[in-house]
Parts: C-alpha cells; sequence; structure tokens
C-alpha cells in the first residue's frame, strides 16, 4: 500500500507542476543559461561570445586554461547567480503551493481521510517539492558539465556535487516556505514570506561579509603595524647602541638626561611611539570587531547558511591556489601581495583583504556549515508536521 | 461479532473559543442499513463524520467503526467518504480522480484501472471519463465524489450531502445507487438536509440538534407514539357521537375539529377505532373518511428543533460554553 501511495503522490505532483506551467518554463530557462554558458568562451585572443572575439591582453587562453575558464564561470555565475536566486524563486514560486494547496478547503479532508498517516502524507509532499527542484538543478549541471567536456575539454563529474549542494540551500528555504504554508494555508503569504525571510538571511550574510572585512583589515594593519614595530624597535636599538658605545646622551627636550629604555627609544626614534600607538589603536579595534564576528556568527549559527553552503561548490570545484590567482588577475594586481608593505593603504583597500576574507569563509568547518542549517531545516519541518499531523480540518 | 458498524459513546468536540460542536454523542448504525444523520445547520452532523473520518480530533470520544476504535488509520482502508464541501485538483479529468484517490485508499493499479469505468459508469460519468474537473458541473462533480468513495469497496460509505448541488434525476440515481450499495451488503451513512431524500432511501435515522442526538431508530419507532387516525365526518351530531364513543376508550383524550367535522384519535391500533365507527353506524351516521396518519421525517425534526418550553425554534449553531461570570 505505501508504494502505491507514494507513486500516486508522485504523479499527482507531477501532474500538478505539469498543470502550473511554471515548472517548463523553469526548465526552459535552465536550458537557455546552459545554452548562453556554452556561447561563452575563451581564446588566445580574450574571451569569446559566438564568433566575437574581445580582444584582451591579460585575460585570454595564455592567462587561463579553458577548463578553469568555464568552471570559474560555472561557480562564479551558474551556482551563485543563477541556480542560489533566479532559478531558486523560480522553483519556490513552482512548489510553494504544494502544502497551501493540499491544505486548502474540500481537498485536505479528501485526503487525509484516506489510509495514509499525516506525518507520511506531509513528509511525501515535502519530498516531492525537493524532488521536482532536484530535477531542475540536475538537468542545469548535466547541461554544464557538457559544456565544460565539449568547450573545455574537461570532463568534470565532481561538477555533479552541485545538484545535493544546491538542493540542501533550497531545502532550507523550502522547509521554511512549507512551515508558512502550513500556518497561513495562502501559497501567496508562504511565498512573500518565504522571501522576506531570505532577505533576512541575505542581511546577516552582508553584515557578515562587512565585519568580516573590517576584522580582517584590521588584522592585517595589526600584523603589519606589528612587524613595522619590530623593524624600527631593532633599528632603534641598534642606533641607541651606537649611541651609549660614543658616550653621546639622550636628553629631553628641556635638556634633563632620560633614563627610562623606553623614553630613550622614542626619543631616538620619534617614529617608534606613533608606531606604537598606533598598534595599540588596531589591537583595540581588531578587539571590537572580534566582538562583532562573534556576535554575526552567533547569529548565523540559528539560521540557514545560505551563502556558505553555496560557497561549498567553490570550495570543491576551486583549489584556494586557483581562486587566489583568479581574484589576482581579476583586480588587476600581481598575485604576490605579501610585497605590499604601504601602511597608509586603508585596511579595506588592501587587496590581500579579500583573500583572507576568503580563507576565512574557507575555514569554516562543512560539520558548521550544513550540520547547523540541517538542524534548522529538521526543526522547520517538524513544527510543520506536528502542526499539520495535530490541526483538524 | 458486532453487527454495529459504527458504535460511539459520548462523542464530545471542543473548539478553540469553547464551543462546543458535540456534547457527548451517542450513535449506533448496524452493518448493512442506510442510516441518515439529519440536523439544522451547525447542529454537529459535519463533525460527526469528520471524527469517524479523522480529519479531526475528537475532545472525548468511546467507539468503534468497522470493529476498530476511531481514529485508526487502517480502517479507512475499508470506508467510502464524500466529503461535504469536496475540491478535487482542477487539473485532474475524472478517471484520474478516481485513480488518485483510489490508490490513496490503497487499491491496487490493476484493480482501479478495472473499477474505474465500472463507477464512472454507476454514476453516469462514463462520457465524462477523460474531461477535465474544471470543465464539469457542481453535480457532476458530486457524481464523480460518490464513485471516487467506492473505488476501495467499502463496508462502509459515508456520504455528506451527496445530493447537494444534484439536479432531481441524479437525486434519483444517488438514491438508486444507496439501496443498490445497501443491498450488497454495504452500510451506508448519509448527512444531509433534504429530509425527504432521507426518508425515501435510510432504514434508521438519528436526528442531531445542538451536539447532541435528540432521537434515533427506524422512522417507524419514531413516529409510533404519534401515529394517529382521523375520522371525517358529514355533520356536528356525528362528530358528537364520534366523540362520546371515543372518550370511553381514550380517556387521554381526542382531538375534534368541529370545523372540518374532524375527529383524531391517538393511536397506530386500527382496532382501536373500530368501536367508534361501530357507534357512527348504529346511530346511522355517515363516514366521509378514515385516515391512518404518520408523522413525516419533516414533522419529527421540526418537532427536535422546536424548543417545548417555549414554542420557538433553537438557534441554530452548536453551542458556546457559557461565559465566565455569566448567570447560570
Amino acid at each position: 500500500m505505501i508504494l502505491t501511495q507514494s507513486t500516486a503522490l508522485l504523479v499527482d505532483a507531477y501532474r500538478e507542476l505539469n498543470a502550473r506551467k511554471l515548472f517548463w518554463i523553469t526548465m526552459g530557462l535552465n536550458i537557455l543559461v546552459v545554452a548562453l554558458f556554452a556561447s561563452l568562451g575563451i581564446s588566445e585572443q580574450g574571451p569569446t561570445f559566438w564568433h566575437w572575439t574581445f580582444d584582451n591582453p591579460y585575460f585570454n587562453s595564455t592567462t587561463i586554461t579553458p577548463e578553469l575558464f568555464y568552471k570559474f564561470q560555472f561557480v562564479t555565475w551558474g551556482i551563485p547567480v543563477w541556480l542560489s536566486w533566479v532559478a531558486t524563486i523560480l522553483a519556490l514560486v513552482s512548489t510553494a503551493g504544494i502544502i497551501p494547496d493540499l491544505l486548502s478547503g474540500g481537498s485536505i479532508e479528501t485526503m487525509v481521510s484516506k489510509p495514509i498517516s499525516r506525518v507520511r502524507l506531509f513528509l511525501s509532499k515535502y519530498t516531492l517539492g525537493l524532488l521536482f527542484a532536484t530535477l531542475q538543478v540536475t538537468v542545469f549541471s548535466l547541461g554544464c558539465f557538457l559544456v565544460i567536456w565539449i568547450r573545455g575539454g574537461a570532463i568534470e563529474p565532481s561538477l555533479f556535487i552541485a545538484v545535493p549542494i544546491v538542493i540542501a540551500f533550497y531545502s532550507f528555504l523550502y522547509s521554511f516556505c512549507a512551515l508558512m504554508g502550513v500556518l497561513t494555508r495562502s501559497t501567496i503569504a508562504a511565498l512573500l514570506i518565504t522571501i522576506l525571510f531570505w532577505f533576512v538571511v541575505f542581511l546577516v550574510n552582508t553584515a557578515d561579509d562587512i565585519v568580516l572585512a573590517q576584522r580582517e583589515g584590521v588584522a592585517l594593519r595589526v600584523e603589519d603595524t606589528r612587524k613595522n614595530l619590530e623593524n624600527q624597535t631593532a633599528l632603534t636599538d641598534r642606533r641607541l647602541t651606537q649611541i651609549e658605545e660614543t658616550g653621546e646622551a639622550i636628553e629631553d627636550n628641556e635638556g634633563n638626561a632620560i633614563d627610562d629604555p623606553d623614553q630613550r627609544r622614542f626619543a631616538v626614534n620619534p617614529m617608534l611611539r606613533r608606531t606604537t600607538e598606533r598598534l595599540e589603536e588596531a589591537e583595540d579595534s581588531l578587539e571590537t570587531w572580534n566582538t562583532w564576528t562573534d556576535r554575526v556568527i552567533l547569529i548565523k549559527t540559528i539560521l540557514p547558511k545560505t551563502q556558505e553552503t553555496i560557497g561549498l561548490l567553490s570550495r570543491h570545484m576551486i583549489s584556494q591556489e586557483d581562486l587566489t590567482r583568479l581574484m589576482a588577475e581579476n583586480a588587476g594586481v600581481e598575485a604576490d601581495f605579501e610585497t605590499s608593505e604601504d601602511s597608509d593603504v586603508p585596511a579595506m583597500a588592501d587587496p590581500r583583504v579579500p583573500q583572507r576574507i576568503e580563507e576565512a569563509k574557507r575555514g569554516r568547518t562543512v560539520a558548521w556549515i550544513l550540520g547547523t542549517s540541517f538542524l534548522f531545516e529538521l526543526i522547520m519541518v517538524a513544527l510543520a508536521t506536528t502542526l499539520f499531523a495535530r490541526r483538524d480540518f | 461479532m458486532t453487527d454495529l458498524a459504527i458504535d460511539i459513546t459520548g462523542a464530545q468536540k471542543t473548539y478553540r473559543g469553547k464551543v462546543h460542536a458535540l456534547r457527548g454523542v451517542d450513535l449506533r448504525v448496524h452493518k448493512g442499513e442506510v442510516f441518515g444523520l439529519l440536523g439544522p445547520n451547525g447542529a454537529g452532523k459535519s463533525t460527526l463524520v469528520k471524527i469517524l473520518m479523522t480529519v479531526i480530533r475528537a475532545s472525548t470520544v468511546d467507539g468503534k467503526m468497522l470493529g476498530q476504535p476511531i481514529g485508526d488509520k487502517s480502517t479507512l482502508a475499508h470506508v467510502g467518504y464524500l466529503p461535504e464541501h469536496h475540491r478535487f485538483p482542477d487539473y485532474l479529468k475524472g478517471w484520474q480522480v478516481l485513480d488518485f484517490y483510489g490508490a490513496m485508499a490503497g487499491v491496487p493499479r490493476k484493480e482501479r484501472k478495472q473499477r474505474i469505468p465500472e463507477f464512472l459508469d454507476l454514476v453516469g460519468m462514463g462520457e465524462w471519463a477523460n474531461k477535465r474537473i474544471k470543465q464539469y458541473s457542481k453535480g457532476m462533480r458530486q457524481r464523480v465524489g460518490l464513485a471516487q468513495a467506492l473505488m476501495n469497496k467499502p463496508d462502509l460509505v459515508l456520504l455528506d450531502e451527496p445530493t447537494d448541488g444534484v439536479d432531481p434525476v441524479g437525486r434519483k440515481d444517488i438514491r438508486g445507487i444507496c439501496q443498490r450499495l445497501r443491498d450488497e451488503g454495504l452500510t451506508v451513512f448519509i448527512n444531509s438536509h433534504l429530509l425527504s431524500e432521507l426518508e425515501m432511501v435510510c432504514d434508521r435515522v438519528a436526528i442531531l440538534v445542538q451536539g447532541l442526538v435528540s432521537s434515533q431508530g427506524t422512522i417507524d419507532e419514531l413516529t409510533s407514539d404519534q401515529r394517529r387516525y382521523q375520522i371525517d365526518l358529514t355533520n356536528p351530531g356525528a362528530l358528537e357521537v364520534a366523540a362520546q364513543a371515543a372518550a370511553a376508550r381514550f380517556p387521554s383524550g381526542t382531538d375534534t375539529e368541529p370545523a372540518r367535522n374532524r375527529l383524531t384519535i391517538p393511536t397506530a391500533d386500527p382496532e382501536d377505532i373500530q368501536p367508534v365507527i361501530d357507534a357512527l353506524r348504529a346511530a346511522g351516521h355517515t363516514i366521509a373518511g378514515v385516515h391512518a396518519h404518520r408523522p413525516s421525517l419533516e414533522d419529527l425534526f421540526m418537532q427536535a428543533v422546536v424548543d417545548p418550553n417555549t414554542g420557538e425554534v433553537l438557534s441554530p449553531g452548536a453551542s458556546s460554553a457559557p461565559r465566565k461570570g455569566a448567570r447560570q
């Protein structure tokens, strides 16, 4: 009986989505985007689109292999922009009605009066929503796999990791949407509240980016200033030794001899005092930004990690070294950032900051990213299922 | 083994806001009968059916349906249900409705394929099998709803307002289907406002008023103490003779209507009126007519919904709990 019922629910969900047309519109758009992706290319002269070539001496197949070019486009545009935004919104619109339609008057009574437990009925409907989103992502990923293979010359089966990752990302939102569907029984309300929730998550992610950038910028400044201070201290100590060897006195502005070792250093090298003060300021600032980073991380812990989940894909497909090089080429600067020692450059403008941010984000564990996000989803689904199972219709 | 398809005691349902939809319903439905549940709007009829079908949960209920406790999901594989305001998805065709809900009731695919044309023909919708539900009239949807309720070949069918929106021909068809189901040994439970429909098809009825069963039994049982004979005469003298003859036999009283020269005697036994007829004959009076009168289901219904103390119709809907601090 379970198989009969599950098959019937699957067929019915297909009929429902088929009737809405939006499923096929989304599928068509996915194929169109894959076609556009295939239209892009890179030659020795520069990037290409169809038969047009855009000459670029810094960005061509001698600086980036076609394989890496397509992979980079896939993880920087295909996943975070198309699948994570546009296709996700379309998928939510397609599937947001599954739960509210189940609950609508006249429909639910016939369903719950059948010999199927409410928990199984709800979870089946929920899973079907995810299944149809999975179909969309699979088609897109398959198309991109073929493009990278045919146009980039690389067989990249690991690309299909996009399917579980994007579905995990989608499921975090869909679980919230399902709960809202149970609470409001309205497709429009569930969809709008979910998009609002997504916006809140986006704001938290933006706050995370800002706080992280500030922290890394300040941390970099602390490191640079500390290094600078060590150099200046060494220089000053050498100068002090020379002075002491000559027996020359070190006096303050009023002609009094200075005995305190630190004051003697500052007298010999006035820059040392300024650098010390700058280090103290930077360390205070770092402490403040560390506190804010911890607060944002705490908020993020209870929310689904949409950004980081999608980021797992770029982690998987592009190594930190490749990413560093691509970011450097995009920024038009040399890859060796360690040479930059201009202390007057504002922290955020330091080209090493994006790299450190990326490193910090990549340092967040998969267990934290997925574990807490799935916990969020579990709570949403458990709440929705409990409400559905206990409600009178 | 019990011969009861439904046997419930003390079914109560209190909604949020302390609205008492059911206040302790006792109900017994025998296997193989057509049972009618009637009552005014908001009396709790649909609530009771929904409790049986696990659509809502009773606050308290003790009893069984088809020998299993109320709320047992597996029992529903043997029960068919047509909800009152059902709405099948517009994107489904007629045969797909039966296929989907049949599958949800656990009917294997092979059997569904056999039963779909059979039941669509039964409800007169065979020619509409490949049309989408959105093209159906209300009556057509009701017919398809009835067919889906039968897809699992149930032992018990609960029909909530089955003739709602159905034309007279359709009503006759549905009555015929109910009788056919009974003849095949199924138990049919009908929830309806249409008293004349119920009267024609039901073996037993229950009247639900303000969340309580006011009476239940066969229509004969329910009307036995209200049956009477009416004797129509031609002149006031004859009425006087008849009244005197009846008074000796019925000390509790008879009813005379001088304007119509009619005597009403409260009895269902024809033997009881023979002495009155004999007296009239002996006095040489003409008897215009003798009628056995049985109250209709509508009469019973109206008696049930009228407050015996005030003579006013009871307010519709289930009762609310008294407000805190209100006078009892």
